[in-house]
Protein backbone atom coordinates (compact mmCIF):
# COMPACT_ATOMS: atom_id res chain seq x y z
CA UNK A 1 0.00 0.00 0.00
CA UNK A 2 1.12 3.50 -0.83
CA UNK A 3 2.10 5.78 2.00
CA UNK A 4 2.63 9.50 2.16
CA UNK A 5 5.80 11.19 3.38
CA UNK A 6 6.30 11.65 7.08
CA UNK A 7 6.49 15.45 6.98
CA UNK A 8 4.52 16.82 4.11
CA UNK A 9 1.76 19.26 3.31
CA UNK A 10 -0.92 17.69 1.15
CA UNK A 11 -3.14 20.44 -0.30
CA UNK A 12 -6.33 18.38 -0.40
CA UNK A 13 -5.87 17.03 3.10
CA UNK A 14 -5.20 20.58 4.23
CA UNK A 15 -8.43 21.87 2.67
CA UNK A 16 -10.51 18.96 3.87
CA UNK A 17 -9.17 19.36 7.40
CA UNK A 18 -10.22 23.04 7.40
CA UNK A 19 -13.70 21.99 6.31
CA UNK A 20 -13.69 19.19 8.89
CA UNK A 21 -12.82 21.68 11.62
CA UNK A 22 -15.75 23.92 10.72
CA UNK A 23 -18.12 20.98 10.49
CA UNK A 24 -16.93 19.94 13.94
CA UNK A 25 -17.47 23.47 15.24
CA UNK A 26 -21.01 23.41 13.86
CA UNK A 27 -21.75 20.01 15.37
CA UNK A 28 -20.34 20.91 18.76
CA UNK A 29 -22.32 24.12 18.73
CA UNK A 30 -25.51 22.38 17.71
CA UNK A 31 -25.31 19.25 19.82
CA UNK A 32 -23.46 20.41 22.94
CA UNK A 33 -23.43 24.15 23.46
CA UNK A 34 -26.91 25.03 22.27
CA UNK A 35 -28.87 22.51 24.36
CA UNK A 36 -26.66 22.88 27.43
CA UNK A 37 -26.67 26.65 27.32
CA UNK A 38 -30.43 26.61 26.93
CA UNK A 39 -30.76 24.37 29.97
CA UNK A 40 -28.37 26.54 31.97
CA UNK A 41 -30.31 29.63 30.98
CA UNK A 42 -33.59 27.99 31.96
CA UNK A 43 -32.18 26.92 35.27
CA UNK A 44 -30.86 30.40 35.92
CA UNK A 45 -34.27 31.89 35.18
CA UNK A 46 -35.90 29.36 37.44
CA UNK A 47 -33.48 30.12 40.26
CA UNK A 48 -33.98 33.86 39.78
CA UNK A 49 -37.73 33.37 39.87
CA UNK A 50 -37.53 31.30 43.00
CA UNK A 51 -35.32 33.83 44.72
CA UNK A 52 -37.71 36.63 43.83
CA UNK A 53 -40.63 34.58 45.06
CA UNK A 54 -38.85 33.73 48.28
CA UNK A 55 -38.09 37.40 48.83
CA UNK A 56 -41.68 38.33 48.24
CA UNK A 57 -42.88 35.61 50.58
CA UNK A 58 -40.47 36.81 53.24
CA UNK A 59 -41.56 40.42 53.02
CA UNK A 60 -45.15 39.28 53.15
CA UNK A 61 -44.42 37.17 56.20
CA UNK A 62 -42.64 40.12 57.80
CA UNK A 63 -45.60 42.39 57.26
CA UNK A 64 -47.95 39.74 58.55
CA UNK A 65 -45.79 39.29 61.62
CA UNK A 66 -45.84 43.01 62.25
CA UNK A 67 -49.58 43.02 61.86
CA UNK A 68 -49.94 40.14 64.28
CA UNK A 69 -47.67 41.77 66.77
CA UNK A 70 -49.67 44.97 66.50
CA UNK A 71 -52.96 43.21 66.96
CA UNK A 72 -51.50 41.22 69.82
CA UNK A 73 -50.39 44.38 71.57
CA UNK A 74 -53.81 45.88 70.90
CA UNK A 75 -55.47 42.79 72.26
CA UNK A 76 -53.39 42.98 75.42
CA UNK A 77 -54.28 46.61 75.88
CA UNK A 78 -57.89 45.90 75.20
CA UNK A 79 -57.96 43.02 77.63
CA UNK A 80 -56.39 45.19 80.30
CA UNK A 81 -58.93 47.89 79.58
CA UNK A 82 -61.80 45.46 79.75
CA UNK A 83 -60.58 44.10 83.05
CA UNK A 84 -60.10 47.54 84.54
CA UNK A 85 -63.50 48.65 83.20
CA UNK A 86 -65.12 45.63 84.70
CA UNK A 87 -63.37 46.28 88.00
CA UNK A 88 -64.44 49.88 88.02
CA UNK A 89 -67.98 48.97 87.14
CA UNK A 90 -68.06 46.32 89.79
CA UNK A 91 -66.75 48.76 92.34
CA UNK A 92 -69.29 51.34 91.32
CA UNK A 93 -72.06 48.82 91.49
CA UNK A 94 -70.94 47.61 94.85
CA UNK A 95 -70.76 51.13 96.14
CA UNK A 96 -74.17 51.93 94.77
CA UNK A 97 -75.57 48.80 96.30
CA UNK A 98 -74.06 49.58 99.65
CA UNK A 99 -75.29 53.13 99.53
CA UNK A 100 -78.75 52.08 98.51
CA UNK A 101 -78.78 49.52 101.24
CA UNK A 102 -77.68 52.12 103.73
CA UNK A 103 -80.31 54.53 102.52
CA UNK A 104 -82.92 51.85 102.62
CA UNK A 105 -81.88 50.89 106.08
CA UNK A 106 -81.96 54.49 107.16
CA UNK A 107 -85.39 54.94 105.63
CA UNK A 108 -86.67 51.80 107.31
CA UNK A 109 -85.19 52.93 110.55
CA UNK A 110 -86.74 56.39 110.25
CA UNK A 111 -90.08 54.92 109.31
CA UNK A 112 -89.89 52.50 112.19
CA UNK A 113 -89.02 55.32 114.55
CA UNK A 114 -91.91 57.40 113.22
CA UNK A 115 -94.27 54.46 113.50
CA UNK A 116 -93.17 53.81 117.03
CA UNK A 117 -93.64 57.45 117.89
CA UNK A 118 -97.06 57.49 116.36
CA UNK A 119 -98.06 54.29 118.07
CA UNK A 120 -96.80 55.69 121.28
CA UNK A 121 -98.81 58.88 120.86
CA UNK A 122 -101.82 56.86 119.84
CA UNK A 123 -101.44 54.62 122.82
CA UNK A 124 -100.97 57.56 125.12
CA UNK A 125 -104.07 59.27 123.70
CA UNK A 126 -106.03 56.08 124.00
CA UNK A 127 -104.82 55.65 127.51
CA UNK A 128 -105.73 59.28 128.22
CA UNK A 129 -109.22 58.72 126.88
CA UNK A 130 -109.61 55.49 128.79
CA UNK A 131 -108.28 56.93 131.97
CA UNK A 132 -110.50 60.00 131.54
CA UNK A 133 -113.57 57.84 130.97
CA UNK A 134 -112.71 55.60 133.85
CA UNK A 135 -112.08 58.46 136.18
CA UNK A 136 -115.34 60.09 135.23
CA UNK A 137 -117.20 56.89 135.75
CA UNK A 138 -115.51 56.28 139.05
CA UNK A 139 -116.04 59.80 140.12
CA UNK A 140 -119.70 59.68 139.10
CA UNK A 141 -120.24 56.51 141.00
CA UNK A 142 -118.33 57.65 144.06
CA UNK A 143 -119.65 61.12 144.40
CA UNK A 144 -123.12 60.38 143.07
CA UNK A 145 -123.48 64.01 142.71
CA UNK A 146 -124.89 65.79 139.85
CA UNK A 147 -122.14 67.58 138.11
CA UNK A 148 -122.15 69.45 134.99
CA UNK A 149 -120.72 67.26 132.38
CA UNK A 150 -118.45 69.89 130.88
CA UNK A 151 -117.14 71.05 134.22
CA UNK A 152 -116.46 67.54 135.07
CA UNK A 153 -114.53 66.91 131.88
CA UNK A 154 -112.44 70.00 132.46
CA UNK A 155 -111.61 68.84 135.92
CA UNK A 156 -110.56 65.40 134.67
CA UNK A 157 -108.44 66.79 131.88
CA UNK A 158 -106.64 68.99 134.34
CA UNK A 159 -106.03 66.00 136.47
CA UNK A 160 -104.76 63.86 133.64
CA UNK A 161 -102.49 66.63 132.46
CA UNK A 162 -101.05 66.95 135.86
CA UNK A 163 -100.54 63.23 136.03
CA UNK A 164 -99.54 62.41 132.39
CA UNK A 165 -97.17 65.17 131.57
CA UNK B 1 10.97 -8.93 13.45
CA UNK B 2 12.71 -6.67 10.98
CA UNK B 3 16.15 -5.43 11.86
CA UNK B 4 15.59 -1.97 10.40
CA UNK B 5 13.21 0.54 11.98
CA UNK B 6 10.33 1.94 9.94
CA UNK B 7 8.13 4.82 11.11
CA UNK B 8 4.36 4.37 10.88
CA UNK B 9 3.59 6.38 7.73
CA UNK B 10 0.10 7.55 6.84
CA UNK B 11 -1.33 5.13 4.32
CA UNK B 12 -3.07 6.30 1.16
CA UNK B 13 -6.19 4.25 0.62
CA UNK B 14 -7.36 5.77 -2.62
CA UNK B 15 -6.28 8.42 -5.07
CA UNK B 16 -8.89 10.34 -7.03
CA UNK B 17 -7.50 12.05 -10.10
CA UNK B 18 -8.72 15.62 -10.21
CA UNK B 19 -6.37 17.11 -12.73
CA UNK B 20 -6.42 20.45 -10.89
CA UNK B 21 -2.99 22.05 -10.97
CA UNK B 22 -1.19 22.86 -7.69
CA UNK B 23 -3.78 20.98 -5.60
CA UNK B 24 -3.01 17.73 -7.35
CA UNK B 25 -4.85 14.50 -6.87
CA UNK B 26 -7.25 13.97 -4.00
CA UNK B 27 -5.78 11.32 -1.76
CA UNK B 28 -7.96 9.55 0.76
CA UNK B 29 -5.33 9.02 3.41
CA UNK B 30 -5.38 7.46 6.84
CA UNK B 31 -5.34 11.01 8.21
CA UNK B 32 -8.69 11.82 6.64
CA UNK B 33 -10.32 8.53 7.54
CA UNK B 34 -9.26 8.77 11.18
CA UNK B 35 -10.28 12.45 11.23
CA UNK B 36 -13.77 11.45 10.24
CA UNK B 37 -13.79 8.75 12.90
CA UNK B 38 -12.72 11.39 15.42
CA UNK B 39 -15.52 13.68 14.28
CA UNK B 40 -18.05 10.89 14.59
CA UNK B 41 -16.78 10.09 18.10
CA UNK B 42 -16.99 13.70 19.26
CA UNK B 43 -20.37 14.38 17.68
CA UNK B 44 -21.75 11.09 18.96
CA UNK B 45 -20.48 11.91 22.42
CA UNK B 46 -22.13 15.34 22.27
CA UNK B 47 -25.44 13.82 21.23
CA UNK B 48 -25.16 11.12 23.88
CA UNK B 49 -24.31 13.60 26.64
CA UNK B 50 -27.16 15.97 25.85
CA UNK B 51 -29.92 13.37 25.68
CA UNK B 52 -33.04 14.13 27.73
CA UNK B 53 -31.76 17.21 29.47
CA UNK B 54 -33.54 18.29 32.62
CA UNK B 55 -33.59 21.49 34.62
CA UNK B 56 -33.72 19.79 37.98
CA UNK B 57 -32.54 16.47 39.32
CA UNK B 58 -29.99 16.03 36.55
CA UNK B 59 -28.21 12.82 35.63
CA UNK B 60 -24.46 12.34 35.96
CA UNK B 61 -24.24 12.43 32.19
CA UNK B 62 -25.88 15.84 32.04
CA UNK B 63 -23.72 17.08 34.88
CA UNK B 64 -20.66 16.03 32.89
CA UNK B 65 -21.96 17.77 29.75
CA UNK B 66 -22.63 20.92 31.75
CA UNK B 67 -19.18 20.71 33.27
CA UNK B 68 -17.65 20.52 29.79
CA UNK B 69 -19.60 23.56 28.63
CA UNK B 70 -18.73 25.50 31.77
CA UNK B 71 -15.08 24.57 31.40
CA UNK B 72 -15.11 25.81 27.80
CA UNK B 73 -16.86 29.03 28.81
CA UNK B 74 -14.49 29.64 31.70
CA UNK B 75 -11.41 28.81 29.64
CA UNK B 76 -12.20 31.42 27.00
CA UNK B 77 -13.59 34.00 29.44
CA UNK B 78 -10.72 33.73 31.91
CA UNK B 79 -8.03 33.89 29.26
CA UNK B 80 -9.55 36.85 27.44
CA UNK B 81 -10.76 38.49 30.62
CA UNK B 82 -14.17 39.36 29.24
CA UNK B 83 -17.32 38.06 27.59
CA UNK B 84 -16.41 39.72 24.28
CA UNK B 85 -15.17 36.48 22.76
CA UNK B 86 -18.07 34.20 23.65
CA UNK B 87 -18.48 33.46 19.93
CA UNK B 88 -15.10 31.79 20.04
CA UNK B 89 -16.12 29.26 22.67
CA UNK B 90 -17.52 26.60 20.29
CA UNK B 91 -14.56 27.05 17.97
CA UNK B 92 -11.98 26.68 20.73
CA UNK B 93 -13.91 23.76 22.21
CA UNK B 94 -14.12 22.02 18.85
CA UNK B 95 -10.41 22.62 18.31
CA UNK B 96 -9.57 21.22 21.73
CA UNK B 97 -11.87 18.23 21.45
CA UNK B 98 -10.64 17.35 17.96
CA UNK B 99 -7.04 17.76 19.01
CA UNK B 100 -7.33 15.67 22.18
CA UNK B 101 -9.33 12.89 20.58
CA UNK B 102 -7.02 12.87 17.55
CA UNK B 103 -3.96 12.67 19.77
CA UNK B 104 -5.37 9.95 22.01
CA UNK B 105 -6.84 7.84 19.24
CA UNK B 106 -3.35 6.44 18.71
CA UNK B 107 -3.99 4.52 21.95
CA UNK B 108 -6.44 2.23 20.17
CA UNK B 109 -3.96 1.58 17.39
CA UNK B 110 -5.15 4.11 14.80
CA UNK B 111 -2.74 6.65 13.37
CA UNK B 112 -3.36 10.11 14.85
CA UNK B 113 -4.55 12.62 12.26
CA UNK B 114 -2.43 15.09 14.20
CA UNK B 115 0.66 13.13 13.18
CA UNK B 116 0.11 14.67 9.74
CA UNK B 117 1.34 18.24 9.30
CA UNK B 118 -1.57 19.03 6.96
CA UNK B 119 -4.00 18.79 9.86
CA UNK B 120 -2.17 21.19 12.14
CA UNK B 121 -1.41 23.50 9.23
CA UNK B 122 -5.12 23.66 8.45
CA UNK B 123 -5.97 24.56 12.04
CA UNK B 124 -3.13 27.06 12.32
CA UNK B 125 -4.17 28.80 9.11
CA UNK B 126 -7.75 29.12 10.37
CA UNK B 127 -6.46 30.59 13.62
CA UNK B 128 -4.09 32.89 11.73
CA UNK B 129 -6.94 34.19 9.58
CA UNK B 130 -9.01 34.78 12.71
CA UNK B 131 -6.15 36.68 14.36
CA UNK B 132 -5.64 38.82 11.26
CA UNK B 133 -9.37 39.44 10.89
CA UNK B 134 -9.58 40.51 14.53
CA UNK B 135 -6.63 42.86 14.08
CA UNK B 136 -8.17 44.44 10.99
CA UNK B 137 -11.52 44.75 12.72
CA UNK B 138 -9.92 46.43 15.74
CA UNK B 139 -7.57 48.84 14.03
CA UNK B 140 -8.90 49.10 10.49
CA UNK B 141 -6.96 47.90 7.48
CA UNK B 142 -4.63 50.94 7.53
CA UNK B 143 -3.97 50.49 11.21
CA UNK B 144 -3.25 46.81 10.65
CA UNK B 145 -0.66 47.62 7.96
CA UNK B 146 0.80 50.41 10.05
CA UNK B 147 1.22 47.94 12.88
CA UNK B 148 4.02 46.28 10.92
CA UNK B 149 6.15 49.43 10.92
CA UNK B 150 6.28 49.74 14.68
CA UNK B 151 8.34 50.70 16.49
CA UNK B 152 10.39 51.85 13.44
CA UNK B 153 9.97 51.28 9.73
CA UNK B 154 13.16 49.24 9.54
CA UNK B 155 11.47 46.56 11.63
CA UNK B 156 8.85 45.86 8.94
CA UNK B 157 10.45 42.69 7.49
CA UNK B 158 10.98 41.27 10.95
CA UNK B 159 7.42 42.07 11.94
CA UNK B 160 6.09 40.34 8.86
CA UNK B 161 8.32 37.40 9.59
CA UNK B 162 7.16 37.18 13.19
CA UNK B 163 3.56 37.46 12.04
CA UNK B 164 4.02 34.57 9.66
CA UNK B 165 5.93 32.63 12.29
CA UNK B 166 2.82 32.46 14.45
CA UNK B 167 0.89 29.85 12.42
CA UNK B 168 4.07 28.03 11.44
CA UNK B 169 5.20 27.68 15.03
CA UNK B 170 1.75 26.69 16.23
CA UNK B 171 1.40 24.00 13.59
CA UNK B 172 4.93 22.68 13.92
CA UNK B 173 4.89 22.62 17.72
CA UNK B 174 1.78 20.46 17.81
CA UNK B 175 2.83 18.28 14.90
CA UNK B 176 6.34 17.78 16.24
CA UNK B 177 5.16 16.66 19.63
CA UNK B 178 2.68 14.17 18.30
CA UNK B 179 5.03 12.87 15.62
CA UNK B 180 7.76 12.44 18.19
CA UNK B 181 5.32 10.41 20.25
CA UNK B 182 4.56 8.23 17.24
CA UNK B 183 8.26 7.78 16.45
CA UNK B 184 9.24 7.05 20.05
CA UNK B 185 6.36 4.63 20.55
CA UNK B 186 7.40 2.89 17.32
CA UNK B 187 11.02 2.81 18.45
CA UNK B 188 10.14 1.39 21.86
CA UNK B 189 8.01 -1.36 20.34
CA UNK B 190 10.71 -2.14 17.78
CA UNK B 191 13.48 -2.22 20.37
CA UNK B 192 11.45 -4.33 22.79
CA UNK B 193 10.57 -6.70 19.95
CA UNK B 194 14.24 -7.09 19.07
CA UNK B 195 15.15 -7.56 22.71
CA UNK B 196 12.52 -10.20 23.34
CA UNK B 197 13.46 -12.01 20.11
CA UNK B 198 17.10 -12.07 21.21
CA UNK B 199 16.18 -13.13 24.75
CA UNK B 200 13.85 -16.00 23.88
CA UNK B 201 16.15 -17.32 21.16
CA UNK B 202 18.34 -18.44 24.05
CA UNK B 203 15.72 -21.07 24.84
CA UNK B 204 16.68 -24.09 22.77
CA UNK B 205 14.40 -25.97 20.47
CA UNK B 206 10.95 -25.23 19.03
CA UNK B 207 9.74 -23.40 22.14
CA UNK B 208 12.46 -20.75 21.81
CA UNK B 209 11.79 -20.40 18.08
CA UNK B 210 8.09 -19.88 18.73
CA UNK B 211 8.48 -17.49 21.70
CA UNK B 212 11.11 -15.39 19.93
CA UNK B 213 8.53 -14.46 17.28
CA UNK B 214 6.23 -12.88 19.93
CA UNK B 215 7.38 -9.49 21.32
CA UNK B 216 6.61 -10.49 24.91
CA UNK B 217 8.68 -7.63 26.37
CA UNK B 218 6.39 -5.25 24.49
CA UNK B 219 3.76 -5.81 27.18
CA UNK B 220 3.88 -3.29 30.01
CA UNK B 221 6.67 -0.82 29.36
CA UNK B 222 4.99 0.95 26.39
CA UNK B 223 1.98 1.59 28.61
CA UNK B 224 4.23 3.42 31.07
CA UNK B 225 6.03 5.50 28.44
CA UNK B 226 2.65 6.05 26.76
CA UNK B 227 1.47 7.96 29.83
CA UNK B 228 3.87 10.71 28.88
CA UNK B 229 4.17 10.44 25.11
CA UNK B 230 0.50 9.83 24.39
CA UNK B 231 -1.60 10.98 27.34
CA UNK B 232 0.37 13.91 28.70
CA UNK B 233 1.80 15.17 25.45
CA UNK B 234 -1.52 14.72 23.66
CA UNK B 235 -3.54 16.67 26.22
CA UNK B 236 -0.81 19.25 26.71
CA UNK B 237 -0.45 20.06 23.02
CA UNK B 238 -4.21 20.39 22.59
CA UNK B 239 -4.31 22.71 25.59
CA UNK B 240 -1.35 24.78 24.35
CA UNK B 241 -2.83 25.10 20.87
CA UNK B 242 -6.16 26.33 22.25
CA UNK B 243 -4.50 28.57 24.80
CA UNK B 244 -2.40 30.22 22.09
CA UNK B 245 -5.44 30.62 19.86
CA UNK B 246 -7.37 32.42 22.58
CA UNK B 247 -4.40 34.52 23.67
CA UNK B 248 -3.47 35.62 20.15
CA UNK B 249 -7.03 36.58 19.31
CA UNK B 250 -7.51 38.41 22.60
CA UNK B 251 -4.24 40.28 22.04
CA UNK B 252 -5.25 41.12 18.49
CA UNK B 253 -8.43 42.74 19.80
CA UNK B 254 -6.50 44.84 22.33
CA UNK B 255 -3.95 46.48 20.05
CA UNK B 256 -4.37 50.19 19.71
Amino acid sequence: MQTQDLVTLVPWTFIIQIINLFIQVYFIKKFLFKPINEILEKRKNLADKEITEAREARSEADSLKEQYEDSLTNAHAEAAKIVSDAQKEAENKAETLVREAEQQAAAIKAKATADIEQEKKKAINEAKDEIGGLAMEIAGKVVEKEINESDHRKLIDDFINKVGA
Amino acid sequence: MSQSFEVDYARIYATIKTGIPILGDLQITETLIVSWIVMIIITGLCIFLTRDLKIENISKRQAFAEMLVETGNNFVRNNTGSNKFDKLIPFVSALFATSVVSNLISLVGLRSPTADLSTEAAWAIVVFIMITATKIKTNGFGGYLKGFTTPIAVMTPFNILSELATPVSMACRHFGNILSGVVIDGLIYWALGLASAALFKLIPGVVGQFLSKIPILGIGLPAVTGVYFDWFSGCMQAFIFCMLTVMYIANAAEES
